[in-house]
């Protein structure tokens, strides 16, 4: 049973660019450096890309990339 | 052995130049017709100047060496064509006053008689300023700004200007008397203060400073402390002075993290007000600094650790990141060591080095309420916050000795002069071996 936090895109029906499949929520490991978690994400059953949606791709995860950005 | 410009120390003609590596050493060598060669060591130790490389792509549009206008660069600096690197930190000098007399100092500053510019001006400048360098961080320096009573105002004009990360470059004694006073620059929208700390003993103070000011160091990092102001300490080094105490600096930094966000250290260059001959003086370069560390820390920094910078040349810095365990153990944070050697765009190097000093030079983000975490992404920034981070970094500034003008090409760091013009530190303080500057103005009895 997929129980991680699910990040959807606030509207919208949304397909695979690449291969026209509808995309389905899926379990996605996101890594930073040794750690990592699973969330739950948006994705093509095909080729498994997936979405990331615009508010996680500046909010938090703009947040946590920045800790480990240097100069 | 690569090729680059540089001038002649005694009378400043612009000289071809090389730059030649023996061993891991590399010296920057060029004859004047007139006073012969000069040859100057600008790197000394492993890593060799020929691996520390991260270059970066100049922005579309940048002239090519040589075709500045006039008598060209460095001469015509405002900025010209020919500058491969935006402003990252605006230098903004808002006296030439000083209630030191350091025998170091590479502004000269305490020895002229011109009034303090009046509030009104410093707005006009700031927004000047904003405008030719961008959403850049600013540095409010002189002299000594803290003598300015209207301080706090300046600052507020600087946050209103457009600039998002104010930072105050001082020696702390005013911060130190008058405990209030960082509350009330605080208040005003300042981020960071740039403490000179040249040691953790008064004899460092007293060779490079004139007196004992250990005590009101101290007193200015409480004070800066409980007015949340992010402190770096920065200390000019001197060989044989107190290149020996770099070891207990950053113990004495990670002892007051998280109020400590980081030791930056600035081997003095000959420029300005120094002791001696430039000719001959021994000069601490960078990899001397790294391997400093490494001895006087007993490894818990270590060479490797150190990396080039993203904006400023390669030659100019270095710098790394560290998590403050308990004891005041210090762990590499991120990915850390040296190094990505992609070639980046300039613009992007820049963007990167803003935030990050933005970020790690100001006051350290609180640790966020336990019901305020509510996914993966917020335990991992919590658990961020609750470890202190501390940067240990270096510029290497540039005299007429050492003066390459690629590197001079490639510098961020720019003093916006009273005229309008942003000039680039080094080429704005460079002073011939006579004394005679190439651009900053002398104060005149």
């Amino acid at each position: 049973m997929n129980d991680t936090p699910i990040y959807l895109p606030e509207s919208g029906d949304w397909q695979c660019a690449a291969c026209g499949q509808d995309l389905v929520p899926a379990p996605v490991g996101v890594t930073y450096l040794q750690g990592g978690f699973t969330i739950t994400l948006m994705t093509c059953p095909a080729c498994h890309l997936s979405l990331v949606p615009e508010f996680l791709a500046v909010g938090k995860m703009f947040e946590v990339e920045q800790l480990l950005e240097d100069k | 052995m690569t090729a680059t410009e540089s001038l002649c120390p005694v009378c400043l003609a612009r000289l071809p130049a090389r730059r030649e590596a023996v061993g891991e050493d590399g010296w920057l060598v060029r004859t004047c017709p007139e006073h012969g060669e000069f040859r100057a060591r600008y790197w000394h130790g492993p890593p060799g100047p020929a691996g520390w490389d991260r270059p970066k792509i100049a922005p579309s549009g940048t002239a090519a060496a040589g075709t500045a206008p006039g008598e060209g660069c460095p001469y015509v600096c405002g900025l010209c064509p020919e500058h491969s690197q935006r402003t990252c930190t605006v230098v903004f000098e808002v006296t030439g006053r000083c209630n030191l007399g350091c025998p170091v100092c590479f502004a000269d500053a305490g020895t002229g008689f011109d009034p303090d510019p009046t509030l009104a001006a410093l707005e006009t400048r700031l927004i000047r300023a904003r405008r030719a360098a961008g959403p850049a961080n600013i540095q409010i320096s002189g002299g000594e700004p803290t003598l300015r009573a209207d301080l706090p105002d300046i600052v507020a004009l600087a946050k209103a200007a457009g600039f998002p990360f104010v930072q105050l470059n001082t020696n702390g004694l005013a911060l130190a008397a008058d405990p209030a006073l960082a509350g009330r620059l605080a208040a005003a929208g300042l981020d960071s203060v740039f403490l000179q700390c040249d040691g953790v003993t008064d004899a460092a103070h007293v060779a490079l400073r004139g007196r004992g000011l250990v005590r009101e160091k101290r007193a200015a990092l409480d004070a800066c402390a409980a007015a949340g102001l992010g402190v770096v300490l920065v200390a000019t080094l001197v060989p044989g002075v107190n290149a020996g105490e770099v070891g207990d600096l950053v113990r004495l930094a990670a002892s007051l993290a998280p109020g400590v966000r980081g030791v930056h250290f600035q081997p003095a260059a000959h420029f300005g007000r120094y002791p001696g001959n430039g000719d001959s003086a021994p000069r601490l370069t960078l990899p001397e600094v790294m391997a400093a560390l490494e001895a006087q820390t007993g490894g818990m920094v270590r060479a490797e650790d150190l990396h080039p910078p993203c904006c400023e040349h390669s030659l100019c810095s270095f710098s790394a990141t560290y998590r403050v365990l308990p004891g005041g153990r210090l762990a590499l944070a991120g990915s850390g060591g040296c190094c990505d050697k992609t070639a980046i765009p300039a613009e992007e190097g820049a963007r990167q080095s803003m935030a990050f000093v933005a970020r790690q030079w100001g006051a350290a983000k609180p640790v966020p309420a336990p019901e305020a975490i509510k996914d993966d992404f917020d335990r991992f920034l919590a658990a961020a916050a609750a470890t202190p981070t501390l940067s240990i970094s270096a510029m290497a500034f540039m005299d007429a000795w050492t003066l390459d003008l690629e590197r001079a090409r490639g510098c961020c760091i720019h003093v916006a002069v009273p005229d309008g013009r942003l000039i680039p530190f080094c080429l704005y303080n460079l002073t011939a071996a006579d004394g005679a500057a190439l651009y900053r103005r002398k104060s005149c009895a």
